[in-house]
């Protein structure tokens, strides 16, 4: 399911890690477990890891609600001592798998829009959100504190 | 499988019914407390105390779900505490402002012996400082 990208993009300085897996809420725990893999590779210390595990949940429910039938697909990019993840759907065209499960409950997913600004806004460097290819996309890099 | 539960314990807690919360709880879990809370205020509890010391992880949802049942417990006249020892939880409630809207506790007993946030302020700075 994780593959690198290619042997050319396997070095020391530059790792590029593609995952995609059915847009079920169950399986957000493949992408911070992805992060964190990263991030060690990136020489992140624990609180670092931490907050990047935090964050990549971030940027899903910054994508907004999953889909029924949709794959997410995220990039995890590091390049030295910064990583970069960039996640998406594919297939964005039935109903919401979580609004399903939560019930019409846009209230919260409002609430926690707002809160998961705040928390990417503390937790990485960068971070935003845009449509490509007529698609939601979120992504967010981080830089380890102590680099020089 | 995923370390993560929502329970609703059969005792009450100082007259308030209690949700036990443990592991990562996000977008996958979120659902599950979200219903549990929803029970209990359908019950008619508005005073709900939520047990976050066995919990490890809370994302923006989690946080989302908790803020829209403590909403309904104040505007029934009621409140929704929570217990939290964990360091990143506390960061995280400290990030999103909300560690100065929900009454916050490190332990039943102090939720029995007094009203306010009872040492948050130095949990929260060593939480920080981590």
């Amino acid at each position: 399911m994780m593959e690198p990208a290619g042997d050319a993009l396997i070095q020391e300085d530059h790792e590029l890690i593609e995952l995609s897996f059915p847009a079920h809420p169950d399986l957000v725990v493949l992408a911070r477990f992805a992060a964190a893999t990263v991030a060690a590779r990136a020489g992140f210390d624990v609180e670092e890891i931490e907050d990047l595990r935090l964050a990549v949940d971030e940027l899903f429910v910054s994508l907004g609600p999953m889909t029924r039938n949709a794959c997410v697909r995220i990039e995890l990019d590091r390049r030295g001592d910064t990583v970069s993840i960039v996640s998406s759907f594919e297939g964005v065209t039935a109903r919401s798998a979580m609004e399903r499960a939560m019930g019409q409950q846009d209230e919260t997913w409002e609430k926690a829009a707002e809160l998961s600004e705040l928390l990417l806004d503390s937790l990485v460097d960068e971070h935003g959100r845009e449509t490509r290819s007529g698609g939601p996309v979120a992504w967010l890099s981080k830089r380890r504190s102590f680099a020089q | 499988m995923p370390d993560h539960s929502v329970s609703q314990a059969a005792e009450l807690h100082e007259g308030m019914p209690v949700v036990v919360v443990t592991g990562e709880i996000d977008l996958a879990v979120a659902p599950s407390l979200r219903e549990s809370l929803t029970e209990l205020l359908a019950a008619g509890h508005c005073n709900i105390f939520v047990d976050l010391i066995d919990a490890t992880f809370l994302d923006s949802i989690a946080l989302g779900v908790l803020v829209g049942a403590l909403e309904q417990c104040r505007e029934a006249g009621g409140d929704l505490k929570l217990l939290v020892t964990e360091p990143r939880i506390l960061r995280v409630l400290e990030i999103t402002g909300l560690s100065a809207t929900f009454s916050i506790h490190s332990s039943r007993d102090e939720v029995s012996s007094s009203n306010s946030n009872g040492g948050l302020r130095e949990r929260l700075e060593e939480a920080s400082q981590q």
